[in-house]
């Protein structure tokens, strides 16, 4: 054999035996975080034996790039099987055909709290399943209610009474009454929708008809206006996690924060309550922003249909309510059941964030989200520095939403 | 005949990696950026032509306020580098004890990686936990916290000081080189004719230094243009877009909103700008060597 012909053999074989790998049944899928839970670990153990020939593998990204990664591999033509996304980017996707839908059967809607499915669903269908799922609550520092002569164990029920409790303790103890994040950051645009959802307001309706332009988000616009004066000095400077670093300093009466801060709450010498939005004057009952992630199943991977199977399972109840640990995740549950009852007598802590649930909504699904989010933390900041009045400002974010749904 | 066609072709082989990589590292990007700029890429795995239209919707007040706001944040970053710079240069040259220690302490907001320098100048600007608000509240400046990335102005100026920073000790290294080479006899003559310090600047240092300080604006200027990372980790362009530069909006569309089409058409306008400052460097550069010639 001529060595040449040789090479080529051996080169050929070679070729062959790399590509193997990519023949076999697996499903890609990008994990977004540090690492990967064990408990996901255990069950994509479990999968795999029960599933002959088929196998996961995790890829590790962290947040700040994962949902870049899952992107440009699906931009690019060579999409990942799966992907952990905020459900607000699954419009975006499905919109330009790089995702396959995931139905749901009733009974597994049926599981779910309220509102859940709703964020990712649009066009009747849904194109994600759940896997992450994270409300708001009020917190608010007892000491200062106290300093400021207010009765710490009476928190604020109404947006009214948020905005006098917060005036009060800005005169009368120099500190910053609330903590209103409204930096450049997507969580100002978050913050604002709990207003939103407190007053119950929509940004779209079923229908797609953009209808931030209300009666309901103009209170809730005016209210951001009337609390600024007494909020942390320079709101346009701070998000959601900075204000909590402030409150968690003494430094801010009040915030809304998720279950996080209870728990960073625990190591400080701060003496503090946690209750359920405040709400405004339209309210039908304590509401949040239901912030979902999902799993999406990308097109063209060739293995959409296992990856669906895999996706529902990975997030079905028994292995959720243990990938949600009882609480000690920091992720509010998706489902009700005795594990959240369990959770609930153990850390009472946790029933505003579920109470939120019922009159909660999702993150607006609009076809260009980072459109969505630009307008609406331009609006808020415009309000927040006095360049625009609550009207002007919600009619200007309104019309640009027209061209990014 | 046959000996300088060899020569030639071995000469076209020699040439060949660095054309192949010129021409896939750079002209390759920069012509599928131009083709983009006519399309309506996004997420889509369709594309079609639109003409100009990409152009045609970025040349609006907003964008033309980014080109203005771009030209006055590197106008007055550039500006300031180097008046520190040559001042810097000037006291690193000063026959004063510990010189090298002074050298060696310019150093750092070059060696520090670029990234862990911005993030420490976000903190030194928070209102609640920053140094530079702790400070002006201690000395009665000020009565409160001052957040200085919390208003547009002030945004404004604090991502350009954070950019002097990071820039003034390569503006000021290249001066002091260009002040060592400077005849040390001229001062002397200027001395014994009773030139003051400040005429000995003005007169001898200041216009021996000229061409050095003509190339490094120049160089500082193309840099200066395009920072991104600066501005990016201490504002993102905010609050309401006071320090979006036209690198930071074209970043936010094309990658942001993963609209391809229209970041690629604002790529193309600020490579219009850059082009011509290099065209202006070439320029600047060829006529000082014509001068040192003559």
């Amino acid at each position: 054999m001529k060595p040449v012909f040789r090479k080529t053999l051996i080169g050929a074989a070679l070729a062959c035996s790399t590509a193997l790998p990519a023949l076999a049944e697996d499903i890609s899928w990008i994990y977004c975080g540090d690492k990967i839970d064990p408990v996901h670990e255990k069950y994509i153990k479990e999968w795999e034996a029960k599933n002959d020939g088929w196998t996961v593998t995790p890829e590790v990204v962290g947040w700040g790039q994962c949902q870049d990664k899952a992107t440009t591999l699906a931009a690019a033509g060579s999409p990942a099987a799966m992907a952990y996304v905020g459900s607000r980017t699954l419009k975006e996707f499905s919109k330009n055909d790089l995702i396959v839908p995931v139905p749901m059967t009733d009974e597994e809607k049926a599981a779910y709290y309220p509102h859940i499915v709703d964020t990712v669903t649009f066009g009747g269908t849904q194109w994600g399943v759940p896997i992450a799922f994270s409300t708001k609550a009020f917190y608010w520092n007892k000491d200062l209610f106290k300093a400021a002569g207010l009765d710490p164990e009476k928190p604020p029920t109404t947006w009214a009474e948020e905005i006098a409790d917060a005036k009060a303790i800005k005169e009368k103890t120099g500190i910053a009454g609330y903590g209103l994040p409204a930096k450049t950051f997507d969580n100002t645009m978050h913050q604002f929708l709990h207003w939103v959802y407190t007053n119950n307001g929509t940004v779209i309706d079923d229908a797609g008809n953009i209808t931030l332009d209300s009666p309901q988000n103009l209170a809730a616009l005016q209210a951001y206006k009337d609390i600024t004066p007494y909020s942390v000095e320079g709101a346009t400077a701070y998000e959601q996690n900075e204000i909590r670093a402030i409150f968690l300093d003494g430094k801010a009466g009040m915030i809304q924060a998720s279950v996080g801060a209870a728990n960073l709450l625990k190591d400080t010498k701060i003496n503090w309550g946690v209750a359920n939005l405040p709400t405004g004057p339209d309210a039908k009952g304590p509401g949040t922003l239901l912030i979902t992630d999902s799993l999406a199943i990308f097109k063209g991977s060739g293995v959409e249909d296992k990856a669906i199977e895999f996706a529902k399972f990975i997030t079905s109840p028994e292995v959720q309510e243990a990938y949600e640990g009882g609480g000690l995740a920091g992720l509010t549950p998706l489902r009700p059941g005795p594990a959240v009852d369990a959770m609930l007598a153990a850390n009472p802590y946790w029933k505003p964030f579920i109470d939120g649930i019922e009159y909660g909504g999702p993150e607006p699904l609009l076809t260009d989200y980072k459109g969505l989010q630009n307008a609406m933390i331009e609006m808020v900041q415009s309000v927040v520095t006095g360049a625009a009045e609550p009207q002007a400002a919600l009619t200007k974010a309104a019309k640009a939403l027209e061209e990014y749904k | 005949m046959i000996k300088s066609r060899s020569s030639l072709i071995f000469a076209w082989v020699l040439l060949a990696p660095a054309i192949i990589y010129v021409l896939v590292i750079v002209a390759w990007p920069l012509v599928e950026t131009f083709r983009l700029s006519f399309t309506d890429a996004s997420l889509s795995r369709t594309t079609n032509y639109v003409g100009d239209k990409n152009y045609t919707k970025i040349f609006n007040n907003t964008f033309l306020t980014v080109i203005l706001r771009t030209f006055a944040w590197t106008f007055f970053s550039v500006l300031l580098k180097m008046i520190i710079g040559t001042f810097g240069a000037v006291l690193l040259n000063s026959a004063v004890p510990g010189r090298h220690l002074f050298r060696i302490l310019t150093m750092p907001p070059w060696i520090v990686p670029m990234a862990i320098g911005i993030f420490m100048w976000g903190w030194m600007y928070n209102g609640q936990f920053g140094m530079i608000s702790g400070l002006l509240q201690r000395m009665g400046i000020v009565d409160g916290p001052v957040a200085f990335l919390a208003y547009g102005s002030s945004a404004f100026w604090a991502t350009i000081v954070t950019d002097v920073w990071i820039g003034v000790p390569m503006v000021t290294i290249y001066f002091l080189a260009a002040i060592q080479s400077i005849p040390k006899d001229l001062y002397e003559a200027a001395w014994t004719d009773g030139a003051s310090r400040w005429m000995r600047f003005r007169r001898i240092t200041l216009p021996l230094m000229a061409p050095a300080i003509i190339t490094m604006s120049m160089l500082s200027l193309i840099a200066t243009f395009n920072s991104f990372d600066i501005i990016w980790i201490l504002t993102q362009g905010g609050p309401s877009g006071s320090t979006t530069t036209m690198i930071i909006d074209t970043y936010q569309t094309a990658i942001g909103s993963k609209k391809y089409g229209e970041g690629a058409a604002r790529a193309v306008v600020i490579c219009i700008f850059l082009s011509l400052f290099c065209i202006a460097y070439f320029r600047v550069t060829r006529r000082l060597a014509a001068l040192e010639k003559a």
